[in-house]
């Protein structure tokens, strides 16, 4: 089965943090994405990851009666956002939660699991 | 990355061939977007009712069923879209069919060259 892992997190402190900082906590979490990527990796070596840029540079994309209408996002107003997601073959949804639970995010966060629909 | 918010109580009350015009139309906008080269990757997702939301606090792995955060429109799907600009991936976003009836949410994703790749 693949499954998407969807990371919510709450990313309004993280947005205001001089750069530095966010480098320096990058580093710091670090060797828990490492590990996690190395467990990704050989779950499914064709695994795909994507890094979401923070709230801020979320668009709203609607059309109604044929008419183009963009707001500033993101879409969904709660406090944790969609900050990421990793798309990747799994046997079963046990391994799909050990998985999730490795996502550094989730010690601060949320990450829903979600079948793909193949 | 163009992300897919639509209510899924309308798509589960959709007849196999309201199903299938809805796929016919998605079939269309990704054949238009892998024609222009903008086209990366895509996948539709199961319904919230089959999500495990997986969070951990004090080094203890908290399991629930059901999504991150109970919604109206959830997200669906997403498109991947190589754009130069913000503006050409909304352009792009408003031709995803969901955007005709629920929302497009237009993410840029996140590249760090110095980050470890998957």
């Amino acid at each position: 089965m693949k499954y998407a892992l969807l990371i919510y997190g709450d990313d309004s402190e993280w947005i205001d943090l001089p750069p530095e900082e966010k480098a320096a906590l990058r580093a710091e979490e670090m060797p828990q994405w490492v590990t996690l990527f190395e467990e990704l990796g050989k779950a499914d070596p064709s695994v795909a990851g994507y890094e979401l840029n923070n709230r801020l540079t979320a668009k709203v994309v609607k059309v109604r009666d044929s008419e183009q209408l963009v707001t500033d996002g993101p879409f969904a107003e709660t406090k944790e956002v969609l900050g990421g997601v990793f798309l990747i073959e799994l046997p079963d949804l046990d391994e799909a939660i050990r998985i999730a639970s490795l996502v550094p995010a989730a010690r601060t966060g949320s990450v829903e699991i979600r079948p793909l629909v193949e | 990355m163009a992300l897919i918010y639509a209510d899924e109580r309308a798509w589960e009350s959709f007849s196999d061939e309201d199903r299938e015009v809805a796929y016919a139309q998605y079939r269309a906008f990704a054949d238009d977007a892998r024609a222009a080269g903008v086209m990366a990757g895509g996948d539709e997702l199961g319904s919230t009712r089959d999500a495990t939301t997986v969070r951990v606090r004090d080094g203890e792995t908290l399991v629930t069923d059901g999504p991150y955060a109970e919604v109206k429109e959830a997200l669906g799907g997403y498109f991947v879209l190589e754009c130069d600009t913000v503006e050409e991936a909304t352009r792009w976003a408003a031709r995803i069919p969901g955007a005709g009836h629920g929302a497009v949410e237009v993410r840029p994703v996140y590249v760090d060259p110095a980050e470890v790749q998957l």
